[in-house]
């Protein structure tokens, strides 16, 4: 067993490294990084994950879920660390991972991967109480400037393909579609049963409504109107049947400066997260349902309504934009006619939201003997086009892991307030 | 007992309502870090501090010599106690509290979708925002409401502190509730005090009036807000902070099972009232929902409970650790008091909202010694703007090898190499290469 699995191993049992393994992790993770483009290329199968923000146990839960690396191909769209008890253990991983598996696993950069912002909400505290002193923190945020700011998916089917799995009981009987429809959107439990799925609307009949899906016999919460992740948004038409376009993945969202996706290659990433700017934006912005641009109340970012997102998607032959960045009851949330989803990946968020998380799967479009040719991200095409069909999404969604196994700690050290 | 603070009854000025006043529209000043020290050496921070420290002083148990008796008469202020004084201004504002409490009926949260905090908290806002003033006219007497400036056209008493309530129950653009808007709430009750609308009572007397009598129903409001509307923890520090929303419990709760005093030059640094629960109660189920109803400290901690799964230990760390204070609960308070300087009024994010008239003043303080530049005022928030100075933009990496350690204001835990617990349990391995175990998991 090699010094990284036995790491790898030490953290998945939720024992941090020595702060030396520490060092030696992130020079490693650095080499390869700097390696990586401003927007990773990954190719479906792949599985997009929100932020973690140190919920150690629940990021265990995630894999259980969705499967273990490098069985199933990870994109984690960022925030790892602050708030949570263990973003120690939860970064380090990840990254242990990363640097085992590079091509199984993509991880992007948060508005939380950074200095100043880990000073403030948790994760330098943390290192400090878990190492007595900031040098973890400080090799952490070392890597935190070489994170790619976004990723684009390629290849993505527009099919879902079946998984065999059964029916949850809260399954909606009498709109169960027939085997034979596009299933477009499909929600499974944590049990792999499934909650829900949406055909995709013919083009002929787009006005199809959905049925009303309800996740609420294992989200204990109230019963929601629209289809969980899409209630909000009012859309629950989703996309036309097309091919499969690219997928951009992003931390926030998009920025005014930022039209196109090459725009994006040319930023110099490698520095803290500055305070303004494209880098900025697309670490912190939020989609709202406004027109143009807005403020945003974070005082950072910007919002960003659906003619934006439907221009930016048109114009860079992306079929749907994936981001996290907001916490959502229903773990995602599909918004603007599915041409852009929030997912959200830390179960009931700081011990108390409520909320249950996802993670959102896009399967392989086998369909062309693998080979993908279109929907590169690239700007500026010429002849009219449909708009792309978005790829079949599937999400899994799960609940907060059990804390009953959870030991408890030996000793108390006191803040030095109370010395 | 060890140590005592030697400190006189120091209270909050009274203004002199014969002099001429000039009120004004509170206006937000801190934009920087540099904003930031400047407010720690400014009339409002000592204002503010000297009115915390008043309210604090007041809910330490009291002794007092009973003649022909050898024993002391001691008396304790427990929450619901029929011994406290409320005077007509407290009763009346705590009066406000239910009526603000009654508004939520108005305004139920909306149950259509929504990501996260309910929209429906804006229509409870814009309710106390349109009723304000005729709240204020009938819950205060008019001589504190009907102070006018000097000059005809000015400011009145009235619009000065009203700003202040409705910073009081926190965001309805954010839909969040933290520490800054339990600071303009304290803020207001000091405008109130500094307007002579408290009664002139004994030392202390007014004092457990305001924290018992106000200050506890406005918590109880906020949390039900909380609940009622699922407000976000506004710059919530997760596991990592005190508490998601509040602060003032903890420091009045801690006075409240600290030892006995008989004037408020004793006021001790350690020890605890004989009858107090263990501080490590707070991390029994059974011991907190005992205590929740008779002590501000316990009935802040019942609330997390409440609100919160998992292990205390876990989703807690910073009060489970404060459970481990061996020196009792005056060494809690005392500590609670220098986390509040450091943590609520010195931090960018929290202060920079608090705006400033002319009952809390943007004015430098004679009397302040100026403190050095600290990290606290310059770790800058999830908010950056164009306006920010380089002071707030200063990176902690570039400030030398050294850690960006608070300095400064007060000794900070953060600058001390605390080991965890678990790293603890296994000697020799900190730093080296070689594999530790800790204690958990």
């Amino acid at each position: 067993m090699s010094d990284l699995d036995k790491a790898i191993a030490q953290l998945r049992a939720c024992r941090p490294i020595p702060e030396a393994q520490v060092r030696e992790l992130c020079y490693k993770a650095r080499e390869l990084l700097i390696e990586e483009g401003n927007v990773v290329g990954v190719d479906a199968p792949v599985t997009i994950c929100g932020d973690i923000h140190g919920q150690f146990h629940d990021l265990m839960e995630l894999f259980r879920v969705g499967g273990d690396v490098p069985d199933t191909n990870y994109l984690f769209m960022g925030d790892f660390v602050d708030r949570g008890f263990y973003s120690l253990e939860s970064f380090l991983l990840l990254l242990c991972l990363k640097v085992r598996y590079p091509d199984r696993i993509t991880l992007i950069r948060g508005n939380h991967e950074s200095r100043q912002i880990t000073t403030v909400y948790g994760f330098y505290d943390e290192c400090l109480r878990k190492y007595g002193s900031a040098n973890v923190w400080r090799y952490c945020c070392d890597v935190f400037d070489y994170l790619a700011l976004g990723a684009l998916v390629t290849g993505a089917s527009t099919k879902l393909e079946a998984t065999g799995a059964g029916f949850a009981e809260s399954y909606p009987q009498n709109s169960m579609p027939a085997d034979d429809l596009d299933i477009e959107i499909e929600i499974l439990n944590s049990n792999g049963d499934i909650m829900n799925r949406f055909p995709r609307s013919q083009p002929q009949a787009p006005s199809t409504p959905k049925p009303e899906p309800s996740s609420s016999p294992i989200l204990g919460t109230p019963a929601r109107t629209g289809p969980a992740g899409t209630g909000a948004s009012g859309s629950s038409s989703g996309s036309l049947s097309n091919d499969g376009g690219a997928v951009l993945c992003v931390h926030g969202g998009l920025s005014p400066l930022i039209d196109t996706v090459d725009k994006i290659r040319l930023l110099d990433r490698k520095q803290e997260v500055p305070h303004e700017g494209a880098m900025c934006d697309l670490l912190w912005s939020d989609p709202d349902e406004i027109d143009g641009w807005g403020l945003s109340p974070r005082g950072a970012g910007f919002l960003f309504g659906a003619d934006i997102v439907k221009h930016f998607n048109h114009k860079n032959d992306i079929s749907l934009i994936a981001r996290a960045h907001q916490l959502v009851m229903e773990g995602f949330k599909e918004m603007f006619d599915s041409t852009i989803v929030t997912v959200w990946s830390a179960p009931n968020y700081c011990y108390r939201c409520g909320n249950v998380a996802a993670i959102l799967e896009l399967g392989e479009d086998g369909s062309n003997g693998g080979y993908v040719a279109r929907s590169n991200g690239d700007a500026g095409r010429k002849a009219e086009r449909e708009p792309r069909g978005a790829p079949g999404r599937r999400y899994r969604v799960f609940e907060a892991a059990p804390q009953d196994s959870r030991g408890m700690p030996a000793k108390k050290p006191v803040a030095d307030y109370f010395l | 007992m060890a140590g005592s603070r030697t400190q006189n009854w120091q209270s909050l000025g009274v203004l002199d309502s014969t002099t001429d006043h000039e009120f004004a529209i509170p206006v937000k000043r801190i934009n920087d870090g540099d904003d930031v020290s400047f407010f720690l050496t400014s009339k409002a921070y000592k204002d503010i501090m000297t009115f915390l420290l008043q309210l604090n002083a007041s809910m330490f148990p009291r002794k007092s010599k009973v003649e022909e008796s050898q024993a002391d008469l001691l008396q304790t202020w427990e929450l619901g106690s029929p011994d406290i004084e409320f005077s007509s201004t407290v009763m009346k504002l705590g009066e406000l509290m239910v009526k603000l409490s009654e508004f939520i009926e108005e305004a139920p949260p909306d149950t259509g979708p929504r990501r996260f905090g309910n929209v429906s908290f804006r229509k409870w806002y814009e309710l106390v925002n349109s009723r304000t003033s005729a709240l204020l006219d009938d819950y205060l007497p008019p001589k504190v409401l009907q102070r006018h400036s000097n000059s005809p056209d000015g400011v009145t008493a009235k619009e000065e502190i009203q700003a202040y309530l409705l910073g009081s129950f926190g965001s309805a653009q954010r839909l969040d509730y933290g520490t800054g808007h339990e600071l303009s709430f304290l803020a207001f009750l000091g405008c109130i005090w500094k307007l002579g609308g408290f009664a002139n009572a004994e030392p202390g007397v007014e004092e457990r009036g305001i924290v018992l009598g106000i200050i506890e129903p406005y918590l109880q409001l906020v949390r039900r807000l909380i609940l009622t509307y699922t407000l976000e923890p506004a710059g919530s520090h997760g596991v990592w902070g005190l508490d998601d929303h509040s602060f003032l419990p903890y420091i009045f709760g801690s006075a409240q099972l600290s030892p006995a005093i008989s004037n408020v030059a004793d006021i001790p640094t350690e020890g605890s009232l004989p009858s107090a629960p263990e501080p490590g109660d707070v991390a029994k189920v059974a011991a907190v929902e005992r205590e929740r109803g008779t002590n501000m400290y316990f009935s802040a901690i019942g609330f997390i409970y409440d609100v919160k799964k998992g292990p205390f230990w876990e989703h807690s760390p910073i009060l489970f650790d404060v459970s481990g204070v061996k020196a009792g609960w005056a060494k809690i308070n005392k500590g609670m008091l220098k986390m509040y300087n450091a943590e609520v009024l010195s931090k960018f994010p929290v202060v920079q909202h608090f705006p400033f008239g002319s009952l809390f003043l943007w004015e430098k303080d004679p009397t302040a010694v100026a403190a050095p530049s600290s990290v606290h005022t310059s770790s800058h928030p999830a908010k950056p703007t164009g306006q920010m100075n380089a002071a707030i933009l200063r990176d902690p990496m570039q400030e030398g090898t050294r850690a960006p350690c608070p300095v400064g204001i007060k000794p900070i835990y953060k600058c001390i190499k605390t080991r965890s617990w678990w790293a603890a349990c296994d000697d020799g391995a900190m730093g080296s290469a070689t594999w530790f175990e800790p204690a958990i998991c």
